[in-house]
């Protein structure tokens, strides 16, 4: 009698030939989703939080004012001064008509500053604002 | 016989793809930054020079005030900045079947000195107690969350509870 090994006739290798495709796709994936950082944010900041927020859908439409422990004010790339907002925001209003401004404002910032702020935006009819918090769990 | 001439075969090896695809792949995880943008959502009113003053019933308005220790003051009585939420909850809650003109205000007035913290704990406890009266009232008109319901159903629960804030300018320098 002659034994023989039971062996399996399919093949035991997993097919790695669309392997290369599926990273492609994954890859492909996160490169659309990535928004690479446009700004460099000058001021150090930390934002209070809060429970009943909402998430803002188009993020296109923001415009963000930050405003640091030092009660510096930044806006684009640079930092700003209060007499200057009312002017950059009109014009960014004049670019972008339902503009969002969000305030990322500094925890222990005075509540006089930020109404100074929020004043300087109404003049400049930015009129949709967003006080940027950290979700609280 | 003619023998066939063995062509050399022109292969790109593509073995290592898989590598490069992944470590493109790994630096895009990497660099991504999954950062949505969330906040409390406020409108401004318009800038005008000369605010005229209109009278409102004092049933209609909740006055919060916080002063520069972080206290509460809502209509006179100094509450704890948690319990806003459950205070003024039965008190929007009663106004749901009035007409618009009738719905609640909350006006929130802080001095210059409150901290910037104090004011959005605030607010978001206001917002808190809006966001939980549109909820029940969504679930007891159609049985689902405000966030689940559609378009139309939405703005009808809008409607119902719709969310004014004033939020007061502080007063000058006493």
């Amino acid at each position: 009698m002659k034994f023989e090994k039971k062996r399996a006739s399919t093949k035991q290798e997993i097919p790695t030939a669309s392997m290369p495709d599926i990273i492609f796709m994954l890859l492909l994936f996160f490169m659309v989703t990535t928004t690479l950082r446009e700004t460099e944010v000058l001021v150090d900041y930390t934002l209070p939080e809060a429970k009943a927020i909402e998430k803002i859908e188009n993020k296109r439409l923001i415009s963000y004012i930050w405003v640091g422990k030092d009660e510096r004010i930044q806006i684009n790339d640079s930092i700003v001064k209060m007499n200057e907002i009312q002017n950059i925001m009109y014009a960014k209003r004049q670019a972008l008509p339902n503009v969002i401004v969000s305030l990322r404002v500094d925890k222990n910032t005075d509540m006089g500053y930020v109404t100074d702020i929020q004043q300087e935006l109404r003049k400049a009819y930015c009129l949709r604002i967003n006080y940027s918090a950290n979700i609280k769990i | 016989m003619i023998k066939k001439k063995k062509l050399p075969t022109a292969d790109i090896p593509t073995s290592s793809m898989a590598d490069i695809a992944f470590l493109l792949l790994i630096f895009f995880l990497v660099a991504t930054v999954i950062d949505v943008d969330s906040g409390i959502g406020m409108t401004l009113p318009e800038f005008v020079e000369d605010v005229e003053t209109v009278e409102v019933p004092k049933d209609r308005m909740a006055a919060v005030l916080i002063n520069e220790n972080g206290d509460v003051l809502l209509d006179g009585q100094p509450i704890s900045l948690f319990q806003i939420t459950a205070t003024l909850k039965p008190r929007i809650q009663s106004k749901i079947d009035l007409p618009s003109n009738k719905k609640l205000i909350v006006s929130l007035k802080t001095d210059r000195k409150t901290v910037y913290n104090a004011y959005i704990q605030a607010l978001d406890q206001v917002k808190e107690a809006f966001f939980e009266v549109r909820d029940e009232y969504a679930n007891s008109k159609y049985g689902k969350k405000f966030d689940d319901l559609d378009e139309q159903e939405q703005s009808d629960v809008k409607a119902a509870v719709p969310i004014i804030i004033s939020i007061a300018e502080p007063e000058k320098i006493k």
